[in-house]
């Protein structure tokens, strides 16, 4: 900031003409640019696997298969918004995961109790994390790679006499493996679930009421679209839920792990952006002296935000051995880092005060489908890391740049 | 003495001091604001002014000695403590978040509930908006929308935001932390104005500033602060050079009407 500047010097903001390209890109690619770079993913990939990609079988796998480790990007993506980072969640999410395997084949406990202590278990080793970060003052950093060597210890004991655990609950693992069931006795669209096909009109509905009413009760604003590129976005995005209902509907409908993760999502872009909450979570990121000031408490803030990432890792670990439907000795190896790279992808900044939940979402979506895309291909495992990496600085790069320009 | 509330103090500071570890910030200073004044404060850089704001906007607690708001002693362990009393302060780098929009920044710590869904507020975004429009047309504030974003505004419109958001909520004190500094003549202009107007409207302003300019202009008393001590208490009158030799002499510590010797000269 340059502080001779000042309002009466600087030129009034001419008003834009009626349509400056230039302008209408530097102002809308960096909100689009990732939901952009997904469907070109999809569409070469689409090209190179004839189709395989997009079969319902492949999305809902991919689905399936990024679950677990989307809600760990959601939580990450709040950690890295008010300027810090956990490294243990990969471990933590082993770890408990081998806690409710543990609890339902051992303590014998029924999986209505094993779920919600599970939580309870990661909301609890979040604020041990917290308390290390906002009361002791050591840096999160620090404390979370003490949290990854310990639960990768913790792990290690409590599988140790065991080995790998099967977990035999057919409910359990069905948050990983299992499907919503269709509603019986329909006869149109035989080939098709029906409640996945009635859930992606009822999402296409409500995502078009919603943006409506948001922007009339708005009224057009600087950062907004122009009405036609509005109507664009509600075409594409309304198209695109329903080519991904449809393709669902074709295989086996909904799984129970994409439901989680759409509920997860969904719960959290609602606090992020409308309550009070999630204001104070980015103003705390984007100046945490300035929010103290204001009466915002940084320290509950903190707390509040590894509590949600320690119980997003307890899921995630559900979600995990669900899926493997057993809890293994390592748990599910370089999740956090996975995590980290779906938030930088999806937006979030090292700086603070930035990053969505649907931006990670998509981040994840991003990385998941490029090594789905590269199995399908055939790639070689090492050449994956490798355009992954490029994958992920190409997409920081994206948003240093757009960043600048916007200024 | 008559002690109607009209000539109680709104604010008075009793003999505070405040120490960062070997550091003696403030060494005992009192400090009265009446209603309906502009006090200004001076002093050379680190004389203590900002950590006396900071005290008193509850941004820091005292080590020792007394705040007193309409004569009430209170204990302020936080800036919310601070403005729920009407104690409203524009820091000396605006204290804004950038990530955030100008309505976002003033309503900071403060956002308007529409209703609550268990333990979470959801936000009345068209409330705060339009509070926040009313509020820069009053101030006159040029800002093309109260939803851009504070890191594209320039530095005069930032602390115009900070200043806002000082006002927002009808504050008996508005403390401003050399609100001048990094602006052009005309910009200097309009926070003086504002100024003169928050007196009308009927706040008590505190302001520090390095140009004797600003405080002849709008204060009615002047506070010089030296080395965590007040030296001088002040109205602001007469002719503006013979002011200045006078605030100079008291900045450099010729002169010093509260020592306890005589001053050294
Ligand atoms: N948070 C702090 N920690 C340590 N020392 C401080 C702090 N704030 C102010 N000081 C010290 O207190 C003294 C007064 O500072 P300040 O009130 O900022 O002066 P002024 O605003 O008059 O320039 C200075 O010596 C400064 O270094
Ligand atoms: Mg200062």
């Amino acid at each position: 900031m340059t502080t001779s500047q000042d309002a009466t010097s600087a030129p009034s903001p001419e008003l834009a003409p009626a349509f400056d390209l230039r302008r209408l890109l530097r102002d809308n690619i960096r909100d689009y640019g990732m939901f952009i770079a997904l469907g070109v993913i999809w569409l070469i990939f689409t090209f190179t696997t004839d189709g395989l990609f997009v079969s319902g079988r492949n999305l809902v796998n991919l689905v399936n298969q990024a679950g677990f480790i989307i809600v760990i990007a959601v939580g990450m993506t709040l950690v890295i918004v008010i300027r810090h980072i956990d490294l243990s969640v990969g471990f933590l999410a082993g770890f408990l995961g081998a806690v409710a395997a543990i609890a339902m084949t051992q303590w014998g406990l029924p999986v209505w109790v094993v779920i919600p202590m599970t939580l309870i278990f990661g909301i609890l080793t979040g604020l041990l994390t917290s308390f290390l970060v906002a009361y002791v003052g050591i840096p999160a950093f620090v404390a979370t790679l003490a949290g990854w060597l310990g639960y990768r210890g913790a792990l290690g004991l409590v599988t140790r006499a065991t080995g790998t655990i099967v977990i035999p609950n057919a409910t359990f693992n069905a948050l990983g493996g299992g499907f919503v069931p269709d509603i019986p006795g329909l006869t149109f669209l035989p080939e098709r679930h029906k409640v996945t096909l009635l859930l992606g009109l009822i999402a296409i509905i409500l995502f078009v009421v919603s943006s409506i009413r948001t922007r009339r009760n708005t009224g057009p604003q600087v950062d907004s679209l122009s009405t036609p590129l509005f109507v664009l976005k509600l075409v594409v995005i309304s198209v695109a839920i329903a080519a991904i209902a449809w393709a669902f509907a074709g295989y086996q409908g909904l799984s129970w792990t994409a439901v989680i993760v759409l509920i997860v999502v969904l719960f959290y872009d609602f606090v992020t952006r409308k309550t009070v909450l999630g204001r104070h979570i980015y103003a705390v990121g984007g100046n945490p002296e300035a929010a103290e000031l204001s009466g915002i408490s940084v320290a509950r803030i903190t707390h509040v935000v590894f509590a949600s990432m320690g119980m997003l890792a307890a899921l995630s670990g559900i979600l995990y051995s669900a899926r493997l439907r057993s809890a293994t000795t390592t748990g599910p190896l370089l999740l956090e880092l996975d995590a980290i790279a779906a938030a930088f992808v999806g937006g979030a900044s090292t700086s603070g005060g930035v990053g969505t939940v649907f931006g990670s979402l998509v981040g994840a979506l991003v990385m998941i489908s490029l090594t789905s895309g590269m199995n399908l291909m055939g790639i070689d495992n090492s050449v994956q890391y490798i355009v992954r990496a490029i994958v992920l600085v190409l997409a920081v790069v994206f948003d240093v740049v757009t960043r600048k320009t916007a200024k | 003495m008559e002690r109607s509330a009209e000539r109680t103090p709104v604010v008075e500071l009793r003999d505070i001091k405040k120490y960062f570890g070997a550091v003696r910030a403030l060494r005992g200073v009192d400090l009265a604001l009446n209603r309906h004044e502009v006090l200004g404060l001076m002093g050379d850089n680190a004389a203590g002014k900002s950590t006396l704001m900071k005290v008193l906007s509850g941004a820091y607690i005292p080590s020792e000695g007394g705040i007193f708001i309409e004569g009430q002693e209170v204990h302020f362990a936080s800036p919310m403590d601070a403005r729920r009393m009407g104690i409203e302060m524009v820091y000396q780098d605006y204290a804004l978040a950038n990530n955030l929009d100008v309505a976002g920044n003033v309503f900071m710590g403060r956002e308007v509930v529409r209703f609550k869904l268990g333990p979470f507020g959801v936000m009345d975004y068209p409330h705060m908006e339009k509070e926040t429009k009313n509020l820069i047309n009053r101030l006159k504030i040029d800002i093309p929308s109260v939803r851009q974003k504070v890191e594209r505004l320039s530095g005069g419109q930032r602390q115009a935001v900070a200043i806002a958001r000082a006002t927002a909520f009808d504050a008996k004190v508005i403390i401003m932390d050399e609100p001048t500094a990094a602006l052009s003549v005309a910009a200097i202009d309009k926070v003086l104005d504002l100024i003169n107007q928050l007196r009308e409207h009927g706040s008590s302003v505190i302001i520090i500033s390095h140009r004797l300019e600003d405080i002849f202009r709008v204060a009615d008393r002047m506070i010089v602060l030296r080395q965590g001590r007040k030296v001088c208490d002040t109205p602001v009158s007469g002719d503006i050079q013979d002011f200045r030799e006078r605030v100079v002499a008291y900045m450099i510590g010729a002169r010093n009407d509260f020592a306890e010797a005589s001053p050294v000269l």
